[in-house]
């Protein structure tokens, strides 16, 4: 009996247990989720791949707590990411950004692709234009080459079955 | 006609190849700075040996080096006997002076190495929180950066500045700035 009621609370607290951590985030303070959704879109300067919220590197932290600061102070998401693109240039946003010189590296894949497909369709009609004209050419040779003609034939004439 | 598309792609190809080539050399640690040409942001921290606080638009009117660096740093140890040389060469110039920013560091073990290593004489601002060296696009250490007289950053130099840097990199920008 008493086995049992253990089990029970047991597995009531399992299953609570995700319940309260969940319940901590959502019960977030409302500055500190601003602060992870701005350190978790920038990146760790000294780090390889890993954003401001995630490194463990003290330039990391230190950045951690100045964009604390500045949230607390009220600054706007916009103005603070501004704030880091000004002194590390885009270099410091793990997303590439898709704005100015960028555009045209966005673009290039897509260009490239239709050059390409013009290019090969263009080819494809030349390739198909040769095979033609030889194929057709072949056979009015054959047919019209009246010295070809008389020379096999003289050839069959002199062989001897 | 094929020979000439032939041209085109082996043009292409030694393009690329080349481009490549070129792209090998660069120092991964070089990112161009954004700050480079654009006003310097003032700072005012305590020095590092007493005297009062630093204040950077204090040397507004001559060329400032600004240097960041810590006692945790290796490449500042071996960046150090160029600073001492650099600073006593150009203790008489009117137009340059040099400043250390002291970042993520505590003022004991910054006076250690000084003791250490050798004090060059020029005033250190300290930074224990690296606010300043975030507000400057700090990666790492030791990093420099050139302020000409109007207040305005001229230069950067990721890792440590190299034996005749001032002579190769500093003075071709003082002199064309100087010349009319």
């Amino acid at each position: 009996m008493i086995r049992v009621s253990t089990i029970g609370l047991l597995t009531l607290w399992m299953m609570a247990a995700p319940l309260t951590l969940e319940a901590e985030v959502r019960g977030e303070d409302p500055t500190e989720a601003k602060v992870r959704q701005i350190a978790k879109e920038l990146r760790c300067a000294v780090c390889q791949n890993q954003s401001v919220y995630e490194s463990n590197s003290d330039l990391a932290k230190d950045m951690l707590k100045l964009i604390r600061d500045k949230v607390s102070a009220g600054e706007s998401e916009p103005q603070i990411r501004d704030y880091f693109f000004q002194r590390y240039g885009d270099y410091i946003y793990l997303e590439p950004t898709t704005g100015g010189m960028n555009k045209v590296l966005w673009g290039a894949p897509f260009i490239g692709l239709a050059i390409g497909a013009v290019a090969l369709w263009s080819a494809m009609r030349r390739w198909r234009a040769k095979a033609m004209e030889e194929s057709r050419s072949d056979s009015t040779r054959v047919e019209t080459d009246p010295n070809l003609q008389a020379r096999i034939r003289q050839e069959l004439d002199q062989v001897n079955l | 006609m094929n020979n000439i598309w032939k041209l085109v792609l082996l043009g292409a190809v030694m393009a690329i190849l080349l481009l490549f080539a070129l792209g090998l050399q660069n120092d991964p640690r070089n990112i161009p700075s954004p700050l480079v040409n654009r006003p310097a942001s003032d700072f005012t921290a305590p020095a590092l040996q007493g005297g009062g606080m630093i204040k950077l638009s204090d040397y507004r009117g001559k060329w400032v080096l600004v240097n960041f660096w810590g006692s945790w740093c290796i490449s500042c140890v071996a960046e150090h006997p160029y600073l001492m040389e650099l600073a006593a060469k150009t203790r008489n110039r009117t137009d340059f002076v040099m400043l250390g920013v002291d970042f993520r560091d505590t003022p004991e073990a910054a006076r250690a190495f000084l003791a250490r290593h050798g004090n060059p004489g020029y005033p250190h601002a300290q930074d224990p929180e690296q606010k300043i060296a975030i507000d400057w696009g700090v990666y790492g250490a030791p990093e420099s950066y050139l302020v000409d007289p109007g207040g305005t950053i001229r230069m950067k130099h990721t890792g440590p500045l190299f034996p005749g840097w001032f002579e190769q990199r500093a003075l071709p920008l003082i002199q064309g700035a100087t010349k009319p």
